[in-house]
């Protein structure tokens, strides 16, 4: 006997044997549905009795096996159904000779046999026999099963009568010697009359009693002769039919204890009814113990009768006996080395009923009892099957890497080198089901996260040799899997070299059998879900880019609060609400526009100890409509982080979100999701996409700015200018803005802003005129739109006021108080001019000044303006000014009149060239460089009144300090506007790049005094001598003798009332030589009081004081009014009192 | 994991409930490695049943010597649990009659302290494979002296 049946259990001793077969042509189909329908008979209830019989089943026995029958009776072939077909009548004794052909191989043993016919009709289907059954066809057999009970009731019957027969054996008779195959040559020649012998045959009968009370349903007898048998063959030492005894002491037990069967679920059998009859009387502890009785152990033989044992005994072993006893049994069959194969089913019987008892360890020793069972030369199908077996056997104790072991060792001897056609199929699909045993899935998710599970080294080994054997399956798309798995998930377990030749391979399948994202379905069912490379390359991280500065879109704002969102109810809270999977998705602040190019940043790292090529590499969206633009990279071996930019283009406008990448590697595609990679840090992979707006492009008259400006509010320029300017030069930039989008543009707005505005600038320092440009929209794609932006720079260079001390040696006082002899300061012409000599001194006050300025280019147009979106431009303006002429000093002097006064400005020429100031009215001066003169300018006074007002709302907002600055400064710009003073380089001397000109403004050099100079006081004083204006150098003439009259208007253009005053009237002769002569009594006679009284004065109203001199003499006099304030506080300016002198020739009346 | 000169291994792996790998591997000669890889990888089998076994009546004072675990015709397997549930396995020679019972025990005692003192190391990180020179060279003398 030399296969094992590694099916079996110990439940399959009390079974009969039923081989089935098909006789003559019989299609297997066919034969296999009768089988079917056959083997569903698989227990009987035997009609008037309690019994059960179970039957096996087998299609196939090899007929050696039949041999050992009567060393276990469950071996032994007892029936034969034959299936056969027959046509006609003249096949038929062919048939049935056939039938009897094949009952003449298992013919000893055989209890009974039936012959199943289909297709024969007619004369001989009509004759009823117990043996043959005649059916029309395979499909018209309806009584098949019934025909099988009655066929194995009639076994039951011929079982039933061998027991009896054998139990009721009489003493006296010569007991057979039963015996195993290989032993029949050792008893030749043996006394058959010795008392060992006798005994020998009794322990062998016993046991063979045994087996056929198990057989016919009768538990307890089996017991109780398996107990004698047990007692007698350990008596003379049988070892093999003491093992068998044991064993089949251990059957009956295990059948009693575990009615259920332990072959497992597959073929758990039916709860019979006797089975559900004694369940109560099942198993209880301290009645296993053995019962049997001494006496009913006849010395010379079988006991007539066991049934008085059975109501009494329970000998039935205990579970932990059971095990014993196989120990036991199988270390008797171990003596035996032709009995490797009982002994192997009984190591296989033993961990089932383990595994049932769930003693995993000892289990666990039976089978590696097993693996050592030496079965002779095994052909290559039974050691696969034997390692199968030996696999499933340990994974039903629950010894997974065992039994994954086994089942490897199982898939390797398919294809092992000896054989001729390497079953590379059937390889493929025992390594397939070792992968739990290596707690390996084929699903790359399971490894994506956390430390790597499981055995790599192995893992690794397996999924090398899956690969191979899909590729010897022809399957590359098999191995390409396969390959891209073990790449992914064991990449860092595989050395350098390893990583090289797995790429290499992959590359080689690849070129067959490109890898996809595909999910691959094998024929069983199981699904490959796809192996995105999310390692090839590794990313860290993905950032989504804002667009360009002058590409951004911005949201016009106005209505306010529309994106206030209440996540929390707090302000403020320290805890953090969101998660991390939110932040992946939540939204970042920016947006892309439809139909720009959008950048993502992924920071990508080679793990490859090699150059790594991606391919195809691009974005994978959802949201909108997007033109992933894929792209190639390279990246070196080993890289470190190394940043990759992934473009596309939105295509409609909405919410896009950046799922994961795509990227060809080693020829195999794979759809790297985010949210699969560990690690990966990412800002927000949502953005908001707004509808397509214009682009514009902008180009300048001025060269770029070599100067980086910074704007202070962390934008970015688009464009910057710089120019050069004189201070006071005036410079046209001209803007071109190209339409360069495809969208029409509608608006366009222009602002700018000074950006660092430590320096004082008067006037605007741009300026343009938008109306020409605005006309043009809406601008077409591709057209362009000029504008013109003025520069004009007017600083105050005059901070050095200390170094050019010299200039004004003259002494002339600004104070504000009347000068007595306003001629004597009509200016002097100044001796010299002086140069300033020190060239260091130079170099201070030469130094450049910067002005800077952004120009925001607001536009818009298309459906981006629908929904309140515009970009922006930036211009930057960077301006050097150097200063050209300026003023060191400025000083007022009261001109003869009250209306005018004069200006002093002492101007100086900072530049390297000789050029010109000039003033209105007045004539040019020529300075050189680094020169400094003083001009003169007679300007009228202003009128403090006419000046604009600063309106309500800055009145009101500003403190008294700011109102008294923009006072001044808005004076100031009325005194320049009506200076006039401008400079420019002689236009013949110079080169062309010379020819400039320009403004020079005295803005920064006025201050509070000369302003209060230039002001016209409030109160005007006319004087009227002979009634006839005397005002600047008007000399009046009068008679000697005559009565002059004398009249003084007061006009009150202030707003409060002013008074009371009192005005005396001294005149006096100057002698021009310093020399006042104020003793007049004699020459001049006042008529009336010289002095006046003015009460009040109120606003706009005027008084006029009366009084005459009378001259007694000729001569030049002057007249002189003093004037007096009463009230004790004197708030008003001195310049207000400022009233003329009055120059009176007396004249002799003669003439 | 470590395999000894003369074909003994030193085994070592860490558990993480269900999730067996090994922390060090050594073995001498390291010709033949991936064979003791799947003969430790299948002793874990037995190593789990034990365990489970132990456990199921005393926790706390269990004994951490599993001894051996299996025989092949080869090797003979000892096996070792910390209470933390790392795992030490030593595969031997059959042949080498010298190592009893009690040689082995030591041997794992000697391992235990060893791997008490990587895991003192702030700087190793629990789960990651061991890289402790220290370690290293006293796995080597204990297989040279086994030897």
């Amino acid at each position: 006997m030399s296969v094992p049946d590694y099916m079996q259990c110990a439940e399959d001793h009390q079974t009969v044997l039923v081989v089935v077969q098909p006789v003559g042509m019989v299609p297997e189909d066919h034969f296999f549905r009768i089988y079917k329908r056959i083997i569903s008979v698989n227990q009987v209830s035997i009609r008037d009795s309690q019994r059960l019989l179970y039957i096996r089943y087998r299609h196939h026995y090899p007929p050696e096996n039949n041999d050992w029958g009567d060393f276990q009776t469950h071996r032994k072939v007892v029936g034969l159904i034959a299936v056969t077909t027959c046509s006609s009548a003249k096949e038929w004794p062919q048939t049935f000779d056939r039938f009897h052909g094949q009952r003449e191989v298992f013919g000893a043993t055989l209890y009974d046999s039936r012959l199943l016919v289909f297709g024969l009709q007619g004369e001989i289907a009509e004759q009823s026999r117990t043996d043959v059954a005649f059916y029309p066809s395979f499909d018209r057999c309806e009584d098949v099963e019934k025909r099988v009970e009655d066929f194995v009731e009639s076994i039951f019957i011929v079982l039933e009568s061998k027991r009896l027969d054998r139990a009721t054996d009489k003493s006296g008779d010569k007991i057979p010697l039963l015996c195993v195959p290989f032993e029949k040559k050792d008893f030749v020649g043996l006394d058959t009359d010795s008392r060992h012998y006798k005994k020998r045959c009794q322990g062998r009968m016993r046991k063979h009693v045994g087996d056929l009370c198990l057989q016919a349903g009768m538990l307890q007898d089996a017991l109780v002769h398996y107990h004698m048998a047990v007692e007698l063959l350990r008596s003379v030492n049988d070892f093999l039919w003491l093992g068998a005894a044991l064993e089949g002491l251990c059957s009956a037990s295990v059948i009693y204890h575990y009615p259920g069967g332990t072959a497992g679920k597959s073929s758990g059998r039916k709860p019979s009814i006797s089975q559900a009859a004694d369940a109560g009387k099942r198993h209880r502890p301290g009645a296993q113990e053995v019962l049997i009785d001494p006496g009913a152990l006849t010395t010379n033989g079988i006991s007539a009768d066991t049934s008085s044992e059975i109501g009494r005994t329970k000998n039935c072993l205990s579970p932990e006996d059971i095990i014993e006893k196989y120990k036991e049994a199988i270390s008797y069959y171990g003596k035996y080395k032709n009995a490797g194969v009982i002994e192997l089913e009984a190591c296989v019987k033993a961990v089932r009923v383990l595994a049932i008892q769930k003693r995993a360890m000892e289990a666990s020793e039976f089978l590696q009892n097993a693996v050592y069972i030496n079965l002779g030369q095994l052909s290559e199908e039974e050691k696969i099957q034997r390692y199968s077996i030996l696999s499933e056997l340990y994974e039903l104790i629950g010894f997974h890497r065992k039994s994954a072991f086994f089942k490897r060792v199982a898939a390797m001897q398919c294809v092992a080198p000896t054989i001729s056609e390497p079953g590379w199929r059937a390889c493929y699909k025992l390594l397939l089901e070792t992968l739990p045993g290596y707690s390996l899935s084929l699903d790359p998710k399971d490894f994506c996260k956390g430390t790597h599970r499981g055995w790599a080294a192995v893992q690794m080994r397996l999924l090398h040799e899956l690969v191979y054997a899909s590729r010897r399956m022809g399957n590359p798309g098999l191995s390409v899997r396969h390959l891209s798995f073990l790449l992914q998930t064991m990449l860092d377990f595989l050395s350098d070299q390893e990583k090289k030749e797995v790429t290499q391979s992959l590359e080689n399948y690849t070129s067959k059998c490109p890898g996809g994202m595909e999910i691959i379905t094998l024929p069983d069912g199981l699904k490959l879900p796809p192996v995105p490379f999310t390692k090839l390359p590794i990313v860290k991280s993905v950032k989504l880019l804002n667009l360009p500065v002058s590409l951004r879109p911005h949201k016009v704002k106005g209505l306010l609060g529309q994106n206030v969102t209440t996540k929390s109810p707090f302000i403020y809270s320290p805890i953090i609400m969101h998660s991390r999977g939110e932040e992946r998705c939540k939204k970042i602040d920016f947006q892309w526009v439809q139909g720009d190019v959008c950048e993502v940043q992924l920071m990508v790292y080679n793990p490859m100890p090699f150059e790594l090529r991606v391919e195809n590499m691009g974005l994978l969206t959802s949201g909108v409509e997007f033109e992933s633009l894929p792209a190639a990279l390279s990246l070196p071996a080993e890289s470190g982080l190394y940043p990759v930019t992934l473009v596309g283009v939105p295509r409609t406008a909405g919410s896009i979100t950046v799922n994961g990448y795509h990227t060809s590697v080693f020829g195999v595609t794979s759809d790297c999701l985010l949210d699969n990679l560990p690690g990966l840090k990412t800002s927000g992979c949502a953005v908001e996409v707004v509808p397509a707006l214009p682009r514009l492009q902008l180009s300048t008259s001025l060269p770029r700015s070599a100067h980086s400006l910074m704007p202070p509010s962390g934008e970015e320029l688009s464009n910057s200018v710089s120019v050069q300017l004189f201070n006071g030069e005036t410079q046209q930039l001209f803007i071109t803005l190209e339409n360069i989008g495809t969208e029409l543009l509608e608006t366009l707005e222009v602002t700018y802003k000074m950006v660092n505005t430590k320096e004082k600038i008067f006037g605007e320092f741009l300026s343009w005129d938008l109306q020409g440009p605005l006309s043009q929209l809406p601008l077409k794609p591709s057209q362009t739109v000029t504008i013109a932006v003025d520069i004009r720079v007017k600083l105050d260079f005059s901070g050095q006021e200390n170094l050019l001390q010299d200039l004004n040696d003259d002494g002339i006082s600004i104070t504000g108080l009347p000068i007595s002899s306003p001629l004597r300061q009509v200016l002097k012409p100044r001796a010299e001019n002086k140069p300033i000599s020190a060239e260091a001194n130079k170099t201070e006050y030469n130094h450049i000044k910067t002005l800077e300025a952004i120009l925001h280019f607001k536009y818009s147009g298309g459906l981006g303006q629908m929904q309140g979106y515009y970009r922006e431009l930036l211009l930057g303006v960077h301006v050097d000014v150097e200063p050209s002429v300026f003023f060191t000093r400025v000083s007022a002097l009261p001109a003869t009149s009250t209306r005018q006064c004069h200006l002093l400005l002492d101007v100086f020429n900072s530049t390297e060239h000789e050029l010109t100031v000039s003033a209105r009215n007045n004539q040019d001066v020529v300075l050189h460089a680094s020169e400094c003169q003083r001009m003169a300018i007679q300007v009228d006074k202003l009128d403090v009144d006419s000046l604009p007002e600063p309106d309500e709302e800055t009145l009101r907002f500003a403190s008294p300090r700011q109102l008294e600055e923009e006072r001044q400064q808005v004076q100031g710009y009325q005194v320049n506007s009506k200076l006039g003073i401008t400079w420019r380089f002689p236009l013949t001397r110079c080169h062309p790049s010379l020819r400039r000109k320009g403004e020079a403004s005295v803005e920064g050099v006025l201050n509070q005094l000369v302003l209060e100079h230039l002001q016209l006081a409030p109160l005007q004083w006319d004087v009227l001598v002979n009634g006839k204006a005397c005002d600047c150098d008007m000399v009046a003439d009068c008679r000697v003798g005559d009565t002059v009259p004398l009249e003084v208007k007061l006009t009150n253009r202030s707003k409060n009332a002013v008074g009371p005053f009192a005005l005396t009237v001294v005149l006096f002769q100057d002698y021009q030589n310093g020399v006042h002569n104020y003793d007049l009594q004699d020459a001049v006679t006042f008529i009336g009081s010289n002095t006046f009284h003015i009460d009040t004065v109120n606003p706009a109203e005027n008084r006029i004081c009366v009084g005459a001199l009378l001259f007694l003499y000729t001569g030049d006099f002057y007249l002189n009014i003093k004037f007096q304030d009463d009230s004790c506080s004197r708030e008003l300016p001195l310049a207000w009192f400022c009233l003329p002198n009055v120059h009176i020739k007396a004249l002799d009346p003669g003439y | 994991m470590m395999t000894m000169l003369g074909g003994e291994p030193f085994l070592l792996v860490s558990k993480q409930e269900q999730q067996n790998y090994p922390l060090y591997i050594r073995s001498v000669p390291s010709d033949s490695e991936l064979k003791f890889h799947y003969t430790v990888h299948t002793s874990l089998d037995v190593v789990e049943e034990k365990v489970s076994a132990v456990g199921k009546v005393i926790v706390d004072q269990r004994e951490l010597y599993l001894g051996l675990l299996y025989p092949t015709e080869d090797y003979k397997v000892y096996g070792y649990v910390t209470n933390s549930k790392v795992k030490f396995v030593i595969v031997v020679d059959s042949s080498n009659t010298s190592l009893r019972d009690n040689e082995i025990r030591s041997m794992f005692r000697k391992l235990h302290n060893s791997f008490t003192d990587v895991m003192c190391n702030p700087f190793y990180n629990p789960g990651d494979p061991i890289q402790s020179k220290v370690f290293d060279s006293m796995v080597s003398s204990m297989m040279v002296q086994t030897c």
